[in-house]
């Protein structure tokens, strides 16, 4: 089946994350495919590209880019939930005349639209809120 | 058969009430993160229009200390579990 996942939570907050990166890495191990992962509200945290948690923590952020990396899941941010948080990419940063950006490839900042298309397209869309 | 997930612990939450208002006959409800706490003995009587349809995440409770503590008439099951059960719904619901 094809699924895609909803992820509304900001990692170090809540279990969000952490509940969303477990069942992704179990619904591949059944031999499903993850087609997306769409970050909305606070989980747009979790594309930011300085964060720099402790080593001996997990690295949330590095954990979705390794998810992306071994198996094309492709990692949709909501532009508008973004850049009111400060996550901008390069364009988006040039565009609001910022001087660094806080958003970087594999993440993809979009609209709510492609959520829609996720919802009509996967089998399955499962929600994890904080 | 709809799966409803409901994360949230019924002592410090009334969505469940929403959640159960919501469910149809056939419907599951699966508690995860805070919610595994409505398994306990002393709190799944909340739960009781859908006995037999209630289900626990196991790794949760495992992190709360709360592995083997579960009332008699909740199903634990896995992550696996968890992934089966949404193959099985035909949509999947987010309680929170």
């Amino acid at each position: 089946m094809r699924y895609a996942i909803l992820l509304l939570g900001a990692p170090y907050s809540h279990q969000a994350s952490h509940s969303a990166l477990r069942f992704a890495h179990a619904l591949l191990a059944r031999g499903h495919s993850l087609d997306a992962v769409f970050f909305y509200h606070d989980g747009v945290q979790n594309a930011a590209r300085l964060a720099a948690p402790p080593q001996d923590e997990r690295h949330v952020v590095d954990e979705w880019i390794a998810l992306h990396a071994e198996h094309g899941t492709s990692l949709e941010v909501c532009i508008a939930a973004a850049l009111r948080r400060g996550l901008l990419d390069e364009r988006e940063a040039a565009r609001h005349g910022k001087s660094g950006h806080s958003i970087d490839a594999p993440f993809e900042l979009t609209g709510l639209g492609q959520l829609i298309d996720l919802g009509q397209r996967c089998d399955r869309l499962i929600t994890f809120a904080p | 058969m709809l799966l409803h997930v409901l994360n949230r612990s019924p002592a410090t939450s009334r969505v469940y009430q929403q959640a159960l208002t919501m469910m149809g006959e056939e419907d599951r409800l699966l508690l995860v993160e805070d919610g595994v706490q409505g398994a306990l003995p002393q709190m799944v009587r909340h739960f009781g229009e859908v006995q037999g349809r209630l289900f626990a995440l196991e790794e949760d409770l495992a992190s709360r200390g709360l592995l083997g503590r579960c009332d008699a008439s909740v199903q634990v099951v896995d992550v696996d579990g968890f992934v089966l059960l949404t193959e099985q719904a035909e949509r999947t619901m987010s309680w929170y």
